[in-house]
């Protein structure tokens, strides 16, 4: 980071003519020559039938996976010409996941849990603990933070791993379909905490198929056969 | 990310699968526990022989007749080939005080008051071996000498004593029954000290010895270098006058042996006439020792490679149960090496967990199987040491592949997986 003027021109994410083609008997084309970019402290959702090439999409900006064609920058940084290790470290410091299936560790408490991304990077671990309680107080569970995932509701087993994703303070949060596998109410109490994120200047790139889930969000990208159909600036005055 | 947190993490997983864990390294406590069983039979066995070696003077020099290939205790094996002319041959040569040749004498049993013991042989020497011997009781018997009548003369050690009933004591009557049923009636002059020292080759040891004077010896052939009817006998040792001439006194016994003596064109052509020192027969018998310890440790080896392909193989299963959480912790920011590190950590936490419950599994089986024999208990203490080592190196080897096989799942497929 050279400074907040310079991080705030940035874009946090930007995609250039980015393609990626799978190998499977013939060539599938799961994105194909898409450009996106995601200011920073934006909320962007993404919409799309599923083989739209949602998934692709979130695995080339979580750094877990790298275009065929095109370049991926994450925090000005070109992240497909960096090796498998940089690449790790990108993930670690400026990306935070949060899945539908929750993803947490099964042995670890939603202490350690939290503090995970922190252990890669080497932070010490007194620094961590105050890093994770810190979040989990933020998620609305700091009287939980020796809980297991199994001691948990679903619900809260996503506001541990929302505080996971930001807990290295990254450039922006991946969120796939975060309320896919919780009840409405429970839904509706994730997206609040995502609306809360988003007001505290976090950049968050949401996957859905869900429309009223994506309306929260500033703008929806339509995804559909590896292109963008279309994108949508959501009407704030319009949101519930 | 670094080693103590990393240990931490596979501390966590392993405390996770308790059960399947203590399994796994079972194998390795089994392989390291039987490795120092046997390590410390092995070091007990020749503490103790090398031990009753050491207690003999350094100023003896053994002369035997063995197989020339042979490595073990030469003394079970001598053949008589040294006659009497050698024997009075090598006492003037220079630095020799003196010279003792031993030679058994086959029996079926002795008989003291009525009880009868049944032997298989008893010793033939001079009154020389005695020198310097403490008596509990008596003195050694007379000189044969040359011409005089065979002195009806015994010395016993006092386990030999013991064998009768009430003890044998100076002054008491034995009748010993030779082979081809010939008697001979003898009186004990005189029961060695409990002291006396437990060279086996020196003549004495712990177990029941019965002495006669070698007149009464009954094993002869003809001298090849006289011509003479003489004894022969298969041990022979020449005391050197000064400790510090034993090697010189060597040499020129060897150097007499090799060139005139009636041993050599005695010997059967595959065996080997030669003089030695305590120090080389301890070197041999060493050696015995230690090959059928490196056999029997070989063995258990074998059960700690088992140990080892079951680290490898509880490993395998491990990594394909937890490919989401390798998943997880790749999205999070773990390297490849942070996983590969992780692995490695728990599969050799495996392995020094079983070698560190192996060694004193093994020294207890060690300390068994030596008290079981009866032998001293000798810790080789290098080997429990070596066994963390090993422990370690099993760790890292079962595990190696395991933990590359980790490293290299792709987190995309392993979110996806459940």
């Amino acid at each position: 980071m050279t400074g907040d003027v310079a991080s705030a021109e940035q874009p946090a994410v930007e995609l250039d003519a980015v393609s990626r083609t799978y190998t499977r008997g013939e060539p599938v084309y799961a994105l194909d020559d898409v450009s996106l970019t995601l200011a920073r402290g934006s909320y962007t959702a993404v919409m799309g039938p599923s083989g739209s090439g949602k998934s692709t999409l979130l695995n080339l900006v979580g750094c877990l996976d790298t275009p065929t064609a095109g370049t991926v920058s994450v925090a000005g940084e070109d992240v497909t010409a960096l090796s498998a290790g940089q690449r790790a470290r990108v993930r670690g410091q400026e990306v935070g996941f949060v899945f539908q299936t929750f993803n947490l560790m099964p042995r670890l408490t939603a202490e350690e849990n939290a503090a995970l991304p922190l252990v890669f990077q080497g932070a010490a671990r007194a620094e961590r603990t105050e890093r994770a309680r810190d979040l989990l107080d933020r998620v609305g569970l700091g009287d939980r933070t020796d809980h297991r995932p199994s001691e948990l509701s679903g619900g809260q087993r996503q506001r541990v791993a929302i505080a996971r994703a930001l807990v290295t303070d990254p450039a922006i949060v991946l969120a796939d379909e975060p309320t896919g596998n919780v009840d409405t109410e429970t839904g509706e109490r994730i997206m609040a905490l995502l609306d809360d994120l988003h007001a505290a200047g976090n950049t968050i790139l949401l996957v859905t198929h869900q429309r009223s889930i994506a309306d929260r969000a500033e703008r929806i990208v339509r995804l559909r056969d590896g292109e963008i159909e279309g994108i949508d600036a959501v009407d704030p005055t319009g949101a519930a | 990310m670094d080693a103590a947190e990393s240990l931490r993490l596979a501390v966590r997983s392993i405390r996770g699968h308790k059960l399947r864990a203590a399994l796994t390294a079972l194998g390795i406590v089994i392989g390291i526990a039987a490795v120092i069983t046997f390590v410390t039979l092995g070091a007990s066995v020749k503490a103790e022989v090398v031990g009753q070696f050491d207690d003999s003077p350094a100023n003896r020099v053994f002369l035997v007749a063995t197989p020339s290939d042979d490595g073990g205790p030469p003394a079970a094996l001598s053949q008589p080939v040294f006659t009497e002319h050698d024997v009075s041959r090598i006492g003037e040569i220079e630095g020799v005080d003196r010279v003792v040749p031993r030679g058994t004498i086959a029996t079926s049993a002795l008989t003291h008051g009525g009880e009868t013991v049944a032997r298989d042989q008893v010793t033939a020497t001079t009154p020389a071996l005695f020198e310097s011997v403490t008596f509990r009781e008596g003195d050694a018997f007379a000189d044969a000498g040359s011409g005089a009548a065979c002195p009806a003369e015994m010395v016993v050690t006092p386990s030999a004593a013991a064998l009768f009933p009430g003890n044998l004591s100076v002054g008491d009557q034995v009748s010993i029954t030779q082979r081809g049923n010939r008697t001979r009636n003898v009186t004990v002059v005189g029961v060695l000290g409990d002291d006396a020292g437990l060279n086996p080759l020196a003549g004495f040891g712990s177990q029941p010895r019965f002495y006669l004077p070698t007149c009464a010896y009954d094993t002869v052939v003809t001298s090849p270098t006289t011509g003479t009817r003489q004894n022969v006998f298969p041990q022979v040792t020449v005391v050197a006058a000064n400790p510090g001439d034993t090697a010189a006194v060597q040499d020129r016994v060897q150097d007499y042996l090799e060139a005139e003596s009636d041993a050599t064109q005695l010997a059967p052509g595959s065996y080997e006439v030669s003089a030695r020192t305590n120090e080389d027969i301890v070197e041999r018998i060493e050696n015995v020792v230690d090959r059928l310890t490196q056999f029997v440790t070989g063995i258990a080896v074998i059960s700690l490679l088992v140990g080892a392909i079951g680290i490898a193989n509880i490993m395998l299963v491990s990594v394909r149960e937890r490919t989401k959480e390798i998943g997880i912790m790749k999205a999070v920011g773990a390297t490849n090496r942070d996983v590969l590190q992780l692995f490695l950590v728990e599969a050799l936490l495996l392995g020094v967990g079983g070698a560190l419950l192996g060694v004193p599994i093994g020294v207890a089986g060690g300390w068994v199987a030596v008290t079981y024999a009866e032998l001293p208990l000798t810790l080789p203490l290098v080997w429990v040491g070596a066994a963390i080592g090993i422990g370690l190196v099993v760790g890292v080897v079962s595990g190696l592949y395991p933990a590359w096989s980790a490293a290299r799942v792709d987190p995309i497929d392993a979110l996806r997986y459940e």
